[in-house]
């Protein structure tokens, strides 16, 4: 057996956002002589822009390093980097299974967090060594001692090693580097075995094809290689393999242990799956690697061109986006008021949200978006059952026997002082409590059953501006729970508008009724006829508000010198009537559909 | 038949709603301005050689602020170098405070036969907060010396405060004073106007309040014996203005002077805005036009539908027919199919209702390109 390099150290590192996640993978990169300090723009890691703008990660990258550490060897490190964020649970755990160990970042004014804690089980699951760093020393509010007591704790790790560091001002990070060597075990794998590669992630290049980013598992790959996936039955021909430094660098070949790219003209985006194991095709693997599991999506949403020719660009766009974001679900969609489109699955509320920006910047298309749904469970009064996201797809209240939704474990992070309006909000979002934990004095944590499509529509924004910003907040699925659930509908001038349709409890609906009535009358600009704009469930009117008819809409005077100008004036208001939508006989801005998403308070 | 414009952009003082180009600083220019006025007719005396004019406007600023004679000698420039019809209408625009009667003795001799006077309104205080230089007594005096004469008064609409019983007092002095033809405006307050920040800050009655102050007025207009027959204009019967339903029929007008606009040879062209880059033009000998374009296809054909849609008579399918060769309601099909219960149809003349004339912006939009 030839066995991998032992002085391989493939490692990630898990933080809470702000805890400087990104500032101590720029300075170990730094250390390492991969990325010389004025070359570097700054958090490198975090190339997408939104990424940069927002301070968080949300694609991983990758990259290879060299150290020369103490013991007078040099080390070869893969640093895979991962999202903070709780929607991006499913990108950290596809890096997790691609390392042997985590450096785990504690702030040391902050303390654990939620999200800290929910990443290292994850760690701990995938049997990942775990390195603490205790990082921003240098500011003046650092706890060292209480951040170390903590970690011992809530985590139950050794903390008395932790290096303690200032990243941002370079302090004692040699200790870091020197952590990972002797904390974070090699790699093992047999790299003459036959080839096992798990791919964690792949991006599509115009001139390589399908970049495909592995970890070896056992065995070697060099261009000219044939290979396969376990989940596709095509073969390529490997043109390149290399490392990431953090821009792709070939190498002769990847070896067992190692972390890197490798190219074989894949033209497909739909022919490669992340999670997937790549092998030779003359001398296969007898069996993939686990994988990961397959996350669902739990948030939905319907995502139209602002222009309805556009329609192709946006499935491009959406195509590539689901070549390296894997948990980006979606299926073509057909709305009476907005055209072609796609509904669309998220793994949370942020992931929905940097998608749809991420269609609007990267690709330059203008989007509509609908409001976010959850999948619920419908069970019909003939025995049948299915799930349904889109409120339009929904069948006639008569045709259904009872409806399940999803429900949530929530684990809320708060300083004492704000329980009360914390459990006051919970309490209006059908929240169920289960348990009060004093953490410290400064904490207490909350937990709940809250239904998912309660949190999908303002929950966080609300919890954050209830608490000054305080609490932290982290949930999983808990499964489905029967529930009486309605399907709001929202009439203009009569017309049923199926984009704004949304399903809500039955106690909800009148409250939700209201809210959208009066948001969409003051979104709707008045027409040449009064405009009754009508909440209903199950055909019963529970809601209403009236757009009044335009009472003045003219040029006062127009003479000769008048009339380029109002000629001009009136092509300029055609233009903007080119953006509206037509629902019956109401015309209706693009805009107005984001109406139904804004968070004022249900009265 | 085409119409000729002159304007004159000199007043006492500027009012807070005027976006007009208007310097009520430089009257001492009048002088040499007129002589470049008459210099600019020369320049198109021989291309406008054939054409038969109709009507003379001349507007402003306000063309009573200056010296008679100059109105004298324009007048007799126009008979110099074009062709008028038998009977030309010669409209003059008069502000009430800077009237006399040997000015309008002077104007008559010049051939002018119809007059245009800015009431405004018949609320002194209102007429000092817009920054009219003119009281009621001021309008009362000017049109006893117009007895007898063909004359058109201004009322406006929207200004602050303004009430339903302060247009009612306005419509009766302006019908009292023997108006044969009432303008009544909404103000439409412009960027730039000192008025545009009352506007900003909601201090003028709203599009709603207009519309009720016009149905209003329009009712008693009505009443008084004035029929509509533009969005904002009444007449008694025959009195309608020639040189303005000119405009809405899509014919051609000449204009002369700073900032005027001309529509000739299916061509729209406007002359410089700058009174100093005006003179130092025309005095070398050039036109003063900064903007010309051709108005053709189906651009000709929404300015057509829009004008005409502004009238009482309306659009008429014979006259479309006879401009562009086809049917209006085939080239609009689509836009016509949206707006046809907006209409009224008499004949070959097809009108918007009464009740949608004052949102005709809607209306028209879904034939704009």
């Amino acid at each position: 057996m030839a066995s991998a390099n032992k002085n391989i150290r493939n490692f990630c590192i898990i933080a809470h956002i702000d805890h400087g996640k990104s500032t101590i993978a720029d300075r170990i990169m730094e250390l390492t002589g991969q990325v010389a300090r004025r070359d570097m723009e700054e958090q490198l890691l975090d190339s997408m822009d939104i990424e940069r703008e927002r301070g968080i990660t949300i694609k991983l990258a990758p990259v290879r390093m060299y150290y020369s550490a103490k013991d007078g060897q040099e080390y070869e490190f893969n640093l895979i980097d991962t999202p903070g964020h709780v929607d991006f649970t499913y990108e950290v755990s596809r890096s997790l299974a691609a390392c042997e160990g985590a450096v785990l970042v504690v702030d040391a004014t902050q303390g654990v967090e939620a999200q800290t804690l929910a990443n290292v089980y994850l760690a701990l699951e995938n049997n990942l060594e775990i390195v603490p760093v205790i990082n921003k020393i240098d500011l003046r509010s650092a706890r060292i001692e209480e951040t170390k007591a903590e970690i011992e704790d809530v985590i139950g790790l050794d903390a008395s090693e932790a290096p303690c560091v200032s990243a941002k001002e370079g302090t004692n990070m040699q200790d870091v580097l020197e952590a990972i060597v002797k904390f974070v075990p090699p790699p093992e794998g047999d790299t003459a075995a036959p080839l096992k590669a798990l791919i964690f992630d792949s991006y599509y290049d115009n001139y390589k094809g399908v970049i495909l980013f592995v970890r070896m598992k056992d065995g070697t790959v060099r261009p000219g290689d044939r290979i396969k996936t376990f989940l596709s039955d095509k073969i390529y021909e490997v043109t390149e393999t290399g490392a990431f430094s953090p821009r792709l660098q070939p190498k002769e070949a990847l070896l067992a242990g190692e972390v890197g790219y490798i190219a074989a003209s894949i033209k497909s985006i739909e022919d490669v799956e992340v999670g997937d194991t790549v092998t030779g095709a003359d001398r296969p693997a007898a069996e993939p690697l686990p994988g990961y599991k397959k996350v669902q999506p739990v948030v939905f949403c319907g995502i139209y061109p602002l222009d309805g020719s556009k329609f192709n660009d946006l499935k491009e766009a959406i195509l590539k986006l689901k070549l390296n974001d894997a948990s980006l679900t979606f299926e073509p969609d057909n709305s009476v008021a907005l055209g072609f489109g796609f509904r669309c699955g998220f793994l949370g509320l942020l992931h929905m949200e940097i998608v749809q920006e991420r269609i609007e910047r990267e690709f330059n298309l203008d989007i509509i978006t609908t409001a976010p749904s959850v999948s619920y469970l419908v069970h019909k009064t003939d025995g049948s059952e299915f799930f349904v996201d889109n409120p339009s797809h929904l069948p006639p209240a008569a045709e259904i026997e009872y409806m399940e939704e999803p429900i949530v474990k929530a684990e809320i992070y708060s300083p004492p002082d704000y329980l009360g309006s914390v459990m006051e909000l919970c309490r209006d979002k059908r929240g169920v409590f289960k348990d009060m934990t004093y953490l410290d004095t400064r904490r207490v944590k909350l937990e709940y059953r809250l239904p998912l499509n309660e949190i999908v529509y303002d929950f966080f924004d609300e919890l954050k501006s209830r608490t000054k910003g305080y609490a932290s907040f982290d949930y999983e699925i808990a499964g489905y729970e029967r529930s009486k659930l309605v399907k709001l509908d929202i009439l203009l001038n009569g017309d049923a508008c199926d984009a704004l349709s949304t399903i809500v409890h039955e106690e909800r609906a009148y409250a939700r009724g209201r809210t959208l009535c009066e948001n969409l009358k003051d979104a709707i600009p008045r027409q040449l006829f009064e405009i009754p704009v009508q909440a209903a469930v199950g055909g019963k009117i529970i809601a209403r508000e009236t757009v009044k008819a335009v009472r003045k809409d003219v040029l006062a005077k127009c003479y000769g010198g008048d009339i380029t100008r109002k000629k001009k004036l009136l092509e300029k208001q055609k233009e903007g009537k080119k953006r509206m939508r037509q629902i019956g006989t109401v015309e209706v801005p693009s805009e107005v559909f984001m109406e139904i998403l804004k968070t004022n308070k249900d009265k | 038949m085409p119409g000729i414009y002159l304007h004159i952009p000199f007043c006492k003082h500027k009012c807070t709603y005027c976006d007009f180009t208007s310097f009520p600083d430089k009257l001492a220019f009048a002088e040499a301005y007129m002589a470049c006025l008459y210099k600019e007719m020369q320049l198109r005396a021989e291309e406008l050689r054939d054409v038969v004019f109709d009507t003379v406007y001349i507007g402003g600023g306000t063309p009573s602020v200056i010296d008679p004679a100059y109105i004298y000698g324009a007048m007799k420039q126009i008979v110099k170098h074009f062709k008028l019809s038998k009977d030309p209408e010669v409209t003059i625009e008069m502000n009430p405070g800077t009237v006399n009667e040997k000015k309008i003795a002077t104007y008559k001799r010049a051939g002018v036969n119809r007059f245009s006077v800015g009431l405004q309104t018949a609320i002194d205080a209102q007429l000092e907060e817009i920054g009219r230089i003119h009281n009621v007594r001021d309008y009362l005096y000017c049109t006893t010396l117009l007895k007898g004469e063909n004359f058109s008064a201004d009322v406006m609409l929207g200004l602050r405060g303004q009430t339903k019983e302060d247009l009612r007092k306005t419509i009766e002095v302006a019908a009292g004073s023997g108006a044969t033809h009432i303008s009544m405006y909404a103000l439409t307050p412009e960027d730039g106007t000192p008025i545009y920040t009352q506007y900003l800050n909601g201090e003028l009655p709203d599009g709603d309040e207009v519309r009720e102050l016009y149905d209003y007025g329009y009712a008693l207009l009505k009443e008084k014996g004035y029929r509509r027959y533009e969005v904002s204009n009444f007449c008694k019967p025959g009195y309608e203005s020639r040189h303005n339903l000119n405009y809405w029929r899509r014919g051609e007008y000449i204009g002369f002077g700073v900032s005027a606009s001309s529509f000739f040879y299916g061509r729209r062209f406007t002359n410089t805005f700058g009174l100093d880059e005006y003179m130092k033009c025309v005095l070398s000998g050039f036109l003063p036009v900064v903007e010309n374009e051709a108005v053709e296809g189906e651009d000709a054909k929404f300015e057509f539908v829009m004008l005409a849609l502004r009238t009482s008579e309306g659009l008429s399918a014979a006259k479309y027919r006879q401009a562009f060769g086809s049917d209006w309601r085939e080239d609009f099909r689509e836009a016509y199919r949206r707006t046809e219960r907006y209409f009224e149809t008499e004949g070959d003349r097809t009108f918007i209702k009464d009740e949608y004339l004052y949102v005709q912006n809607k209306i028209l939009i879904e034939y704009a390109n």
